[in-house]
This record gives C-alpha cells, structure tokens and sequence, in this order.
C-alpha cells in the first residue's frame, strides 16, 4: 500500500492529462507549431487550445498566456523581465517565506545594484499587505509575492497591492504556483500584471508552466532566439506538456468547488484524526485562510526526518521543508521564519492531498500515522544508551 | 523478510558490497548514507572520493536502486560537527592527534546512525568495516581482526560494547579487498572501481593545519619554540596544532642528524624535537577505556598493543588503574607515543578493548 500525500512537490498524472497525451501520441505527436505545413498547423492548434483552456483557470485573454518550464522558469521570467521593463528602477518588494525560485533570483540580484527588501511573516504566515504598500517607492520596479506558500497551504491578503503597485508604476507579480487549480483564482481578483502557474501541481507533467502577462505590458523575453509566445520565451514549447497541462487545467476549472470541498473536508478529517490521537500535534500556518489539500504538523517528541522515512517505509509518503542537493531534507525556511525554532521546524512535515486521495487513504493515513509516532515518541528501551 | 538492518552507506565499494551481501542473504536491507560535513559547491569537486560528496551520495543511491531496496539521506551535520570535528579541532589545539575515525564511530555510526534505525524498527546496523564479529557458546560477542589483514579495521572499533556488538553486522570481515571488488564488479555496482577514500573525510586536502586554523578562534592557537631536548630553543612555530609527535618533516630546523618531534607542551608551547634514539618509550597511560570481553580488572593482562593504525602491534602488559584508565607497558620498550591517538589491545586476532592514549611513559 503506497499513499501518496505530497501533491504540493508535484500531483500525480490526471487520468485526463494523460487520456489527451495519449491522444496526441496516438496522431503521431509530429510537428512545430511554428512549422507552416499541415503537421506543424495540427501542433499550433493543440497548443492554443492548451492555452486557452490554461487561461480559462484565471479567467484570462488566452494570449496573455505565456508558456515556461515551469513555475520555477516563470518566478525568474516574471523578476527579470520585470526589471529590464522597469529600467532603470532598482527596488524589488518580496517576502521572506517564498518559494526558493523566488529567493534565488533576488539573492543574486541583492549582489548586484538592487535594492531588494523582503517583509517576514507574523507567526501565522500572513504577510502585511499594509508594510508592502508602505514600502513602494517611485524606484520599485516589482512586487514580487506568493499567493498561497507551498509549505504551510496560507493564503495571503494582498487586497490593495495591486492598486498601490499600479499607481507607483510597479509591477505586480503573484507566484500562483501552489495556488493555481486548487482555490478560484481570476486575473481581475488578483489584479496583478503577472502570474506563475505550474502543470506539475495540478496533474499535468513536470516541466510545464505558464507565465500570466497582462495585455499592454512591453515583457522582454529573458530565453533569446526565435519569435516564439511572441517573444516573449524562444524555442520551440513543451507541446506535449502543455497538452497535458491544459487538460489538467480544464478539470481543476470545472470539478474546483466541488474539489475543495471535498479536499477541505478529507484534510480536516485527517487533521482531527491525529489531533485525537497526537497530543500536543500543532497545525502551522493560518487555520482559516488555508489551501484546502494542505496540513504543516509539528509531531511532538519526534525528529521530522526520522517520522518522513519511518512513515516512507510504511507507505506514508509526504514530505519535510525542502530536501538539498544531496537528498537530506532541511528545516523549512518558511516555519523558520514565522518564528518556530530550528527544532520544531525539524519535527515538522508538511501532508498535501489532492486529486488522487481518497477517503479510504486519509482513513489509513491518519492510522498509520498515529501508529508510527507514537512508536518513535514512546522512549526507547535499548536505543542509543551509548 | 529476514531481520531489517541499515546499512551505512558512503557510496564507497566497500558499503556498497556489504548492503549487496546483506541483501541476497535475504536481509531487509535500508541503505542510508549520512550527511555529515556541509558542502559548498567549490568544494564538491575536491571532495570526490571522500564520503560525503553528493556524486558518493548518488552512486549510494544508484546501488541501492539496482538492489531494490529503501535509500536515504539523514541529516548528522550538527551532531558530526559537535562530536568529531570540535573534537579534532581541541585535540590539535591542545598539542594532541586525534583519531576522527574512532571519535566517529563512537558518537555517530554507533549512536546516532543506531538511534535512527531503532526508530526505523531496525534489528541490526551495519557497516562496510573490515572486521568481524563472533559469538561465543555463552552469547558473549568477540571482535575480531579481519580475515585481510592489510585491510583490517578492528582498530577503529574498540569502542564497541557487549550491546553494540550484538545489534551489529559487518560483512565484508570474511573477505579480501579483492575479492570485494570482484563482488562488487559482479553485481555491475558502480562503485566497483572507485578508488580507497584515504583522507580524514572533512579534510579532503589532508591539510590539517588549515583546517584547525579555519576552525578554531585566532586566540586558540598556540605558538611558541621547537626546543632541543635541553631546552634550547631552535626556531618558532606558529602553533602546537601544526606538529605530532613522531613528525621529521617540516620542523623548519636544520641539524647534523635527522630530528623527530618528540614532545608538544601545550600549555608553554614546546615543541620538543629529539634524535631518532631518544624516540621510545616505556609504556602509555590511556584514558576513556573499553574493555569488550569481561576481563579481571584488578589484576593486568598481556596483549599486543597497536599505537596508532599503521603501526604493528608490540607486546604489553596492561593494568586498568580506574574504571577507564589503563596503564600499558610495553615488554620491550616501545616507540614514542602520540597523544590522542587510539591503543588498542589484541590477544592475537580478538580486540581486548582500547583507549585514548594520554601521555608516554618515559624509559
């Protein structure tokens, strides 16, 4: 019995992602889009639908659509764009609890002439929207934040940001990456010249995203070489990911209320579960404001590494802040920052549902959960008395 | 499933083979690899070969894959760096040469690495050491030399208890070093041909003073004089840290016979360098000693008495003078000892037990 509860690092194939994959294959899966001919004209004609069915899920112009790697490409695409749009402004507004496709960009662009300042978090997660909109400047170039964090489900207020950001001439960027499929998102309602979306997330392959533009904006490609997106990312696209990206994209649209419905209910039900047979188990994050497939749990009494692999070896797989390049999971910089101690960062796991869950695995989960840490919580007879 | 054991693994043949064994003999084998030193990018490249680069972690990984069972990384960086490498860092600062290796095992792969495969419901932990373990008709556990000699590890675990040896695996203590890496050619493991990690793994560069220097604060280091044995001085140095006794080259002084660094006063900062002849000893007194079979401990015991890895064992008595103090006197005088490093005490091929050794005792 494997469980899969770590949608958040990447959700399983769509059975419809992969039905209009196989389709595409099934015709031969030829051609470039660019390509004039018959072939390239079939390509060009998925891709547009991919495109406008990805729009549909933000409720916006399908050529606003810009097609990527992935969120990590459009987080990069969306800050330097922005900055060689914005030139010669050299403010940049962020956060501290984004994604590291965020805070890699910025801590490179830290070294060089910006002047990056980034807002922490209260403890649980919010960012003041107040604090951001006092800080633009006639010298911001971009508002760069993520709507709801990868790691602790909170979803963000940033009502006024938009309007704040537009009337100092900045630009507004909103990393939608774990958001995106999962709440109702529309470009009206974020208000934002820019938005991150990533397939994987919501059921598609890895290795697709999308970039929202807002018409009007001039957006220099960072990609050089062909016209491709209208210039605005070269080479040829990821025609097969974004077949599968779109399909995935027109499920989270028409099955969302009813999705986080019932994600809502299945993750509050595992929550109460364990909360009943944990004592002292905290929920991190916001409870209210939250994304509904999302639990972040300190386990007392236990080392979140040990409790992941334990669990792993049960057929529990979730997952603990962000794993190094070696394979070690870290503390999550995101419970570092809404104030918990390296500690309870380390005995932290973050538990994402999603499309795949069902009633029956949160039913097992929440049992075998429970059985694990209390076997690693209970002190140890013969363990490590050296 | 046979018992679950979890094997250590650094991506290095020698793990590699011995989770394999483990394996076909039906084990319920988790491989981990431990993360232990922080890695910087620059230094990835230098540190191939040595145990904690992430290209070992992934050939750890690719064996693991191709042997079908669980793999992971665990995080001991706080505690590696608490226990070894603080430890290292304060041996040479006091004028001392320590044995990561044996502090290693003691705190991490026979305490942490153990304490995280408990939690795992783990019977057994192994490791790639080349050592073996035996149980006698009255379930006592003996350490044993390995069957290759030249590859023998038994040195580094004198630490181990009755408890340890008991939950413990070592496969590859029946087998030669080539024979190992004819299995591991076998089994196709990428590793088969990697060559030996020989250096201190956080030391890739095998610069010791650098590294103590790196570490510790300015005001730590000790410098002071290289005196002769009449305690005239020869030349400066620029710390104690730098020197171990036994050391010819590099003293900076120059002289008629070749001189050795004989004695390290750290609190004065002397470094005493002597002729080749003064270079001996009588015996050692040792501290934080391990005894693995029961022995008497009021009356002494003849051993053979390895000072340091390398070194041939050399015949002794051994009196225990505390419940973890030993006094070792060598039968026919022995050569100069070197503070800090592991004694370690063979009846032939069993390991009687060990300890740090403290300060020479002088003919």
């Amino acid at each position: 019995m494997r469980i899969y509860l770590d949608h958040n690092a990447g959700a399983p194939l769509r059975h419809e992602a992969g039905e209009a994959l196989r389709q595409w294959i099934s015709l031969g899966g030829c051609g470039n889009p660019s390509s004039i001919h018959h072939a390239g004209q079939a390509a060009r004609r998925e891709l547009e639908r991919a495109r406008e069915q990805i729009a549909g899920l933000i409720e916006a112009p399908p050529r606003t659509v810009v097609f990527t790697s992935g969120g990590t490409e459009s987080n990069n695409l969306a800050i330097l764009g922005a900055l060689e749009t914005r030139r010669p402004r050299r403010r940049i507004l962020s956060s501290t609890v984004e994604h590291s496709s965020i805070l890699g960009p910025l801590h490179k662009l830290e070294q060089q002439v910006f002047d990056i300042v980034q807002f922490g978090c209260v403890w649980n997660g919010f960012v003041d929207a107040a604090e951001v909109i006092g800080a633009l400047t006639p010298d911001t170039a971009l508002v760069t934040l993520g709507l709801a964090n990868s790691e602790t489900g909170t979803i963000q207020d940033f009502s006024g940001v938009g309007d704040a950001a537009r009337h100092a001439g900045a630009l507004y960027h909103v990393d939608a990456a774990q958001a995106g499929g999962r709440i109702p998102l529309t470009v009206k309602d974020l208000d934002c010249d820019l938005i991150t979306l990533s397939g994987h997330k919501l059921g598609a392959l890895a290795g697709s995203g999308a970039l929202y533009v807002r018409p009007g904006i001039s957006f220099p490609g960072q990609l050089l070489g062909g016209p491709q997106e209208a210039g605005r990312r070269a080479g040829t696209p990821n025609l097969s990911g974004a077949i599968a990206f779109g399909a995935a994209a027109d499920c989270c649209r028409t099955s969302l209320h009813a999705e986080m419905e019932r994600l809502s209910f299945l993750s509050k039900r595992l929550l109460d579960q364990l909360c009943g047979s944990i004592t002292g188990l905290r929920l991190n994050g916001s409870a209210g404001r939250r994304l509904p497939n999302t639990l972040n749990l300190t386990f007392p009494s236990v080392a979140g590494e040990t409790l992941l692999i334990a669990l792993d070896l049960e057929g529990i797989e979730a997952s603990m802040g962000s794993a190094c390049a070696a394979g070690a999971v870290e503390p999550s910089h995101v419970l570092l920052a809404m104030g918990r101690s390296e500690a309870e960062a380390r005995s932290s796991l973050r538990i994402s549902l999603g499309w795949s869950t069902s009633a029956a695995e949160i039913e097992a989960a929440a049992a075998v959960i429970a059985r694990v840490w209390r076997r690693l919580a209970a002190p140890q007879s013969d363990a490590g008395a050296h | 499933m046979g018992p679950r054991v979890v094997v250590a693994m650094s991506g290095g043949v020698d793990s590699s083979v011995a989770a394999a064994l483990l394996s076909e003999q039906g084990y319920d084998v988790i491989g981990i690899a431990m993360r232990l030193a922080a890695d910087t990018p620059s230094s990835s490249a230098r540190r191939r070969g040595t145990c904690c680069s992430h290209e070992d972690f992934e050939d750890a990984r690719r064996v693991a894959e191709r042997l079908r069972f669980p793999f992971y990384v665990v995080d001991l960086r706080s505690a590696f760096s608490a226990g070894v490498v603080a430890d290292f860092v304060g041996e040479y600062l006091a004028g001392r040469t320590p044995n990561p290796c044996v502090v290693c095992n003691r705190e991490i792969k026979f305490s942490r690495l153990w304490e995280r495969a408990a939690a795992l419901n783990a019977d057994f932990v192994a490791t790639g050491h080349y050592a073996r373990i035996e149980a006698d008709a009255c379930g006592r556990f003996r350490l044993l030399r390995a069957v290759d000699y030249a590859k023998d590890q038994s040195y580094f675990l004198f630490n181990l208890t009755q408890e340890q040896l008991r939950r413990t695996l070592f496969p590859l203590g029946s087998m030669t070093k080539d024979a190992v890496r004819v299995r591991a050619r076998a089994l196709g493991l990428a590793t088969a041909d990697k060559p030996e990690s020989q250096e201190i793994c956080f030391v890739p560069d095998g610069d010791y003073a650098s590294f103590v220097e790196r570490s510790a604060a300015p005001q730590a280091l000790r410098p002071g004089n290289i005196v002769d044995d009449d305690g005239l001085r020869l030349a400066r140095h620029e710390g104690v840290h730098r020197f171990t006794v036994g050391q010819r080259r590099g003293l900076g002084v120059a002289a008629a016979e070749p001189l050795y660094v004989r004695k390290i006063d750290p609190f004065s900062g002397d470094v005493v360098v002597s002729g080749r002849a003064r270079l001996t000893s009588a015996g050692l007194l040792a501290s934080r000693v391990n005894l693995i079979p029961p022995m008497r401990s009021d009356a002494g015991f003849a051993a053979q008495v390895k000072i340091r890895y390398r070194h041939p064992a050399l015949p002794a008595s051994v009196k225990m003078t505390g419940s973890d103090c030993a006094e070792v006197r060598f039968e026919n005088g022995g050569p100069a000892v070197t503070p800090g490093q592991a004694c370690v005490f063979y009846d032939s091929d069993e390991v009687l037990g060990g300890g740090i050794i403290e300060r020479a005792i002088e003919l």
